[in-house]
């Protein structure tokens, strides 16, 4: 138990934390433009993961040619997914939209355990046995790969809402659908690419971790239950809220791995949950939520 | 008056039917469907006081269900209660959490509850699998005594048979119907379909939303506590399987297809949904991959369900024009 323990600890988290950011940035922003929760958000993390490893082991794909095409094919999804589905929903069917995309996730999940059985699969490539190793630190490359995307994901995703004009529209139309329409933001391109880039992001996700974690139909399903904690502790459509919360919750978990029972970690994102909505239920970085 | 008689005794015929069914015929696996039935018809019933009635997405239920079963099962086989202290202990407890978790999240708004519900059910799971002390982990609690009734006069009632258990569920669940029937056709109930439509409104009339809610969310988590903790030893076991979100997928689709906030749709959609499947032998994969389907096709079409298309038919009978006037 010395520095470089709770150093390795700490890169770990940061690693898993950049990656729950990936997932829960994509769904804030899909709540924030649509007021829509996707209960199907995960089951896309999913396929990005099993695409990565067929793409990987059956066509025989490099890493990054693997990324690349897992991003599009999941940015692509995410237009099918507006238009064929989440077109005809509005902010105020709220529960319809939940079930709607929680039906989605159904199809997608016991699809997949009904092509490819609940086994994990493990994406054994070059990469999986390469290590950086600096001092008595070991950090496998595929971990680093995977932090390197979500920050590069990070960048892009600041520079799409932050300095095009199509980012101004998607953050006006997240601030009040009405006004926006009002000055001539089409709503319905705004919310289309919203849900292409968060699909794409969680895509982008599982791609990135197929290669550290085990691979296997029902990965999305937990994993989108933290999303969900996280952006409440973020604050309900806070995209860098939910960014810094899942950073937060990333290292937190990593470090309680090294002292805690199993099951106070894998409770960690609950009770933080339910400790915010508690005492600051607009999320750590809300503001102006009637309560 | 009429109409309010006929329904009156054809419920009263159908609870008998369903009562005699043991006597006709003594076939294990109707009478598994029928405790199925009864176990099912209970959850999708109290989902829909939440949900139907209220307007609040809940996917607390499975959560209720197995801590009513856990609890049960631990303090009969660690703390020598009886069955039906410890069943009360279980729905007791289901209530409690169910408040903790709607007054945590109401709070903010239903938004954040119906994600708070959802994190909850799979929090419990965690637990029973992971907190080994308590729960003994994944493999369960295995072997959970026969349990006995004291009748009057000395008599003992042990449920051995399996059409014990089906008299034991289908009483409970007869029950459990009438209180939420009680409710929902209430002046309770009224409130709480008035915060469904306009919350705001409903407001302004004087209604409290936040205590018509946690009463919904109460009542719904005590019954399916108590179902539960009746459930898990027809089964004998209790598991973290009993977490599983099938049961919960299983509940919503019998609420969309009943229709969410018709009583008589989700009863009946209940039984069509339980029986069905089964008889079509669908492996549980399959299964819920048309479930899925059909949630998907119905909010896009059907948002209603068949509640919603038997009140269309009822407003267009009234509408039809009458040649004699009365």
């Amino acid at each position: 138990m010395d520095l470089s323990f709770y150093i390795q600890l700490l890169l770990n988290g940061i690693v898993i934390g950049v990656i729950y950011a990936l997932v829960a940035m994509g769904l804030s922003l899909i709540f924030g433009v649509l007021e829509i929760v996707n209960f199907a958000h995960g089951e896309f993390y999913m396929l990005g993961a099993m695409l990565a490893y067929f793409l990987t082991l059956n066509a025989g794909l490099g890493y990054w040619p693997t990324i690349l095409m897992v991003t599009a094919v999941a940015v692509s999804l995410g237009f099918i997914l507006y238009e064929a589905l989440l077109v005809s929903l509005r902010g105020e069917s709220f529960e319809r939209s939940i079930l709607l995309t929680l039906g989605l996730s159904m199809v997608l999940q016991n699809g997949a355990v009904f092509l490819f059985t609940t086994t994990p699969k493990m994406m054994v490539s070059s990469l999986s046995y390469s290590n950086i190793i600096a001092g008595e630190l070991r950090l496998p490359l595929s971990r680093l790969f995977a932090l390197a995307l979500g920050l590069a994901a990070f960048g892009a995703l600041y520079m799409i809402l932050y300095h095009t004009r199509v980012g101004k529209a998607m953050r006006g139309v997240a601030q009040n659908r009405d006004a926006a329409l009002m000055v001539g933001i089409d709503p319905r391109a705004v919310s289309r690419l919203a849900v292409a880039i968060g699909i794409g992001l969680s895509g982008l996700a599982g791609a990135a971790l197929a290669p550290v974690y085990a691979v296997h139909p029902l990965m999305g399903f937990s994993f989108v239950f933290k999303a969900f904690a996280i952006i409440i502790i973020g604050g309900l459509g806070n995209i860098s809220g939910a960014a810094i919360a899942a950073v937060g919750l990333g290292i937190l978990e990593s470090l309680a791995a090294g002292f805690l029972p199993l099951v106070m970690v894998d409770a960690l994102a609950f009770i933080s949950m339910i400790a915010i909505l508690l005492l600051r239920p607009q999320g750590l970085f809300g503001r102006g939520v009637r309560v | 008056m009429t109409s309010g008689w006929l329904r009156a005794l054809s419920v009263l015929l159908s609870v008998a039917t369903l009562f005699a069914i043991p006597k006709l015929t003594g076939n294990e696996y109707v009478l598994a469907l029928g405790v199925s039935f009864a176990t099912f018809s209970v959850l999708s019933g109290g989902l829909n006081l939440v949900y139907g009635y209220t307007g609040l997405l809940s996917f607390a239920q499975v959560g209720f269900f197995g801590i009513g079963g856990y609890t049960a099962a631990l303090l009969v086989m660690e703390q020598n209660w009886s069955l039906w202290a410890g069943v009360a202990a279980g729905g007791a407890l289901a209530a409690l959490v169910g408040l903790v978790i709607g007054y945590s999240s109401l709070r903010l708004s239903r938004h954040a509850f119906a994600i708070v519900s959802l994190s909850f059910a799979l929090l419990c799971m965690i637990v029973a699998r992971d907190w080994v002390s308590l729960t003994r982990g994944a493999m369960g609690i295995p072997g959970l005594p026969i349990p006995t009734m004291s009748l009057p006069a000395g008599m003992h009632w042990r449920f051995v048979q399996p059409s014990d258990f089906y008299y034991l569920l289908l009483s409970f669940a007869v029950v459990a119907h009438a209180t939420i029937y009680l409710v929902v056709s209430s002046r309770l109930g009224r409130a709480m379909r008035a915060i469904k439509l306009n919350e705001a409104l409903a407001q302004s009339q004087g209604i409290n939303p936040l205590s018509y809610k946690l009463l919904a969310i109460a009542l719904s988590a005590l019954l399916a506590g108590i179902v539960g903790g009746l459930f898990v030893f027809y089964l004998t076991i209790v598991d973290p399987s009993i977490f599983d979100f099938y049961y919960t997928e299983t509940m919503l689709i019998m609420v969309i297809i009943g229709g969410p906030g018709s009583f008589w749709g989700v009863l009946l959609s209940s039984a069509v949904l339980t029986v069905l499947p089964d008889l079509l032998r669908f492996t549980t994969d399959l299964r819920m991959v048309l479930y899925g389907a059909v949630l998907i096709v119905a909010m896009l079409l059907f948002p209603g369900g068949l509640g919603a298309w038997l009140q269309r038919r009822r407003v267009a009978r009234w509408r039809r024009p009458r040649l004699v006037p009365r």
